[in-house]
């Protein structure tokens, strides 16, 4: 056994024991919920700390290729993602611990899904081989189907689940069918090996290679929510529990972008042209249809769900100017991921912290006068809504701008412009909740919980990353700001055509 | 052999057609499953295919990965379909509407 190539991959193997643990440990009547808390977060710390060893460092390795044989690769671009994943993991499980101690019904076998399907998310970002990333991508789906279905109690969750469950198979059916037409045409299912083969038949017939990636594309496609495959996303978002809704929002879309930049910026490099005009199409659709039903919601949680329809249209504007200006393109993508990470993130952890103790429905109308009763919290809350809607001082405002300058550069000009419009028709669903909590005089909103434990403290921190990302390392040195992420989403960009 | 693997591919998208269908215009949540399964199985036959196609035994070993995945997300479909029941008394997708949003709009 190779000790130093283990040690790359540890914090896989600390996931995915660590859940394998928690699942053997979960009869034990002696541990509460709190003690599960804990592990996991210990669990999800050491797996960071082990992951940000390596981070800011240059190479491409496949560790234990004896075992694995080269089906999983390590870079510094699986390690930037890993580290978003698991960072998304830590705030998930800190903003989720007052939420699954005061509702009921949550088991602790939870935790042990929770870390399986961060487990699957990890494996999908490593994954060098079609049917591994198949595997990763599953694994994550199923243990978020039950995460979303556990309050079995509740019908809206059963239904949701459901609902996830049989779209979320038609995609994978999708993928394997790419997968097997991916083979068909080139004999392999090796991603480097793919890439090869299609540079070998440029000129000659690639239909078959086209199609297949066609297919594992609608696959990726439904899965981070744009245009022909967005139905199931206001639902399954509306139905499940907040924290899990975050999770869903924030973390699993980085893992699928993970693994998409990955087999089109190496694989499918020569073809990616074919599908560029369909992209247009696509983003202009999403981020009109995300952005009308935004505005018409009531609920806050759907208006946040429809919001993300948007974002993927955002991210989709960056995917599809890579073909000309591929590295800014790319790191510009990786950067707005953590900007919506974190805004996200914080949004929905601080309304499913609010309404944790009792409504299950939240409406701008509950939100009428907070801020004179919560003033920090409704501070909070502004300041995501701010990023959200990408103004200038918070971490939204630097990851748009660096997404329409890389669409202008690479003469999308069209989806720049449909971009800006969509965001200044954001401003209305994102203010109009600030309004209603600054320009009004009571409150209806009952039961709030105070500002003590573990978990405002953490959406204290996400509000403070948000803006200090917006800054930059101007004001605050030393402390990692947009260059330091830029830099190395650039260096994960290099990691990934070193051979 | 090429006719037969243009043959073997006609038959696999034949089920894979029927099973798409099958999750699209049928109501009980039960047959939808088993169209999802059809869809599995259509591709494992692809797979199979071109495993003798290529004389590579690597795409056998990818049909039996899927038909394990196949596996664990029957035990997730019978448990939820179950579930549903228990709450609707009924097995037509079309009763389950607690998500429908029709004050929204």
């Amino acid at each position: 056994m190779n000790w130093l190539e283990f040690s790359y991959l540890l914090p896989l193997f600390i996931i995915g024991c660590g859940a394998v643990i928690l699942m053997l440990l979960s009869p034990v009547e002696r541990l509460s919920m709190e003690n599960f808390s804990v592990l996991t977060f210990v669990f999800l710390t050491m797996a960071l700390i082990g992951n940000l060893y390596y981070f800011g460092e240059l190479r491409t390795s496949f560790p234990l290729a004896n075992i694995f044989s080269n089906m999983i690769i390590d870079d510094s671009y699986a390690v930037y993602f890993d580290s978003i994943l698991l960072s998304g993991g830590v705030v998930t499980s800190l903003i989720g611990t007052h939420y699954f101690q005061t509702k009921r019904k949550f088991k602790k076998e939870f935790f042990s899904l929770f870390l399986f399907s961060l487990f699957g998310m990890m494996l999908l970002v490593h994954a060098n081989e079609l049917l591994t990333a198949f595997i990763g991508l599953e694994i994550a789906s199923l243990s978020l189907y039950v995460m979303i279905g556990f309050q079995k109690f509740d019908t809206r969750r059963v239904e949701a689940s459901y609902q996830y469950l049989v779209l979320g198979s038609i995609s994978g059916v999708f993928f394997l069918l790419g997968t097997a037409l991916i083979y068909a045409g080139t004999g392999t299912t090796m991603l480097g090996e793919i890439g090869y083969a299609v540079d070998a038949q440029v000129g000659k017939d690639t239909s078959l290679v086209l199609i297949g990636g066609t297919f594992i594309l609608m696959t990726f496609l439904f899965k981070i929510s744009a245009f022909p495959f967005h139905n199931w996303t206001l639902d399954v978002y509306d139905g499940s529990p907040l924290p899990v809704t975050a999770f869903m929002a924030a973390t699993f879309k980085v893992a699928i972008f993970g693994f998409i930049l990955r087999i089109m910026l190496v694989d499918l490099d020569p073809i990616r042209e074919m599908w560029d005009k369909l992209f247009v199409f696509i983003i202009i659709a999403t981020l009109m249809y995300g952005s009308f039903m935004a505005v018409i919601q009531k609920s806050l949680k759907r208006m946040l769900a429809a919001s993300s329809i948007v974002h993927t249209g955002y991210l989709l504007i960056a995917f599809v100017s890579i073909g000309v200006a591929g590295e800014s393109a790319s790191s510009s993508i990786i950067y707005y991921l953590v900007a919506y990470f974190l805004s996200a993130m914080g949004a929905f952890g601080l309304i499913s912290y609010i309404t944790s103790n009792d409504q299950l429905r939240v409406t701008y109308e509950d939100f009428r006068g907070f801020a004179h009763i919560h003033p920090y919290m409704a501070a909070m809350l502004s300041i995501f809504m701010l990023s959200l809607a990408g103004l200038p001082g918070t971490i939204g405002f630097i990851g748009k701008f660096y997404i329409f300058t890389g669409a202008i550069e690479a003469g999308y000009t069209v989806l720049a412009v449909v971009g800006v419009t969509a965001t200044f028709v954001s401003i209305y669903y994102y203010f109009k909740l600030i309004a209603l909590m600054y320009f009004y005089p009571y409150s209806d909103l009952e039961n709030v919980p105070p500002l003590r434990g573990i978990t405002p403290i953490t959406i204290g921190f996400i509000a403070i990353a948000v803006i200090a990302g917006g800054l930059g390392n101007t004001f605050i040195a030393y402390f990692p700001g947009v260059d330091f992420l830029i830099d190395n989403a650039r260096l994960s960009y290099m990691s990934l055509f070193i051979k | 052999m090429a006719s037969s693997l243009f043959s073997y591919f006609v038959v696999a998208m034949i089920l894979l057609s029927i099973g798409l269908v099958g999750v699209f215009s049928r109501k009980n949540i039960f047959v939808i499953y088993m169209s999802i399964e059809l869809m599995l199985s259509a591709i494992n036959l692809i797979f199979v295919t071109l495993s003798n196609y290529y004389h590579s035994m690597s795409a056998q070993i990818i049909a039996m990965m899927v038909i394990a995945i196949a596996a664990a997300e029957a035990a997730l479909f019978l448990s939820l379909i179950v579930v549903l029941y228990r709450r609707k008394k009924t097995l037509d997708s079309d009763m389950y509407k607690a998500l429908a949003q029709k004050e929204t709009l």
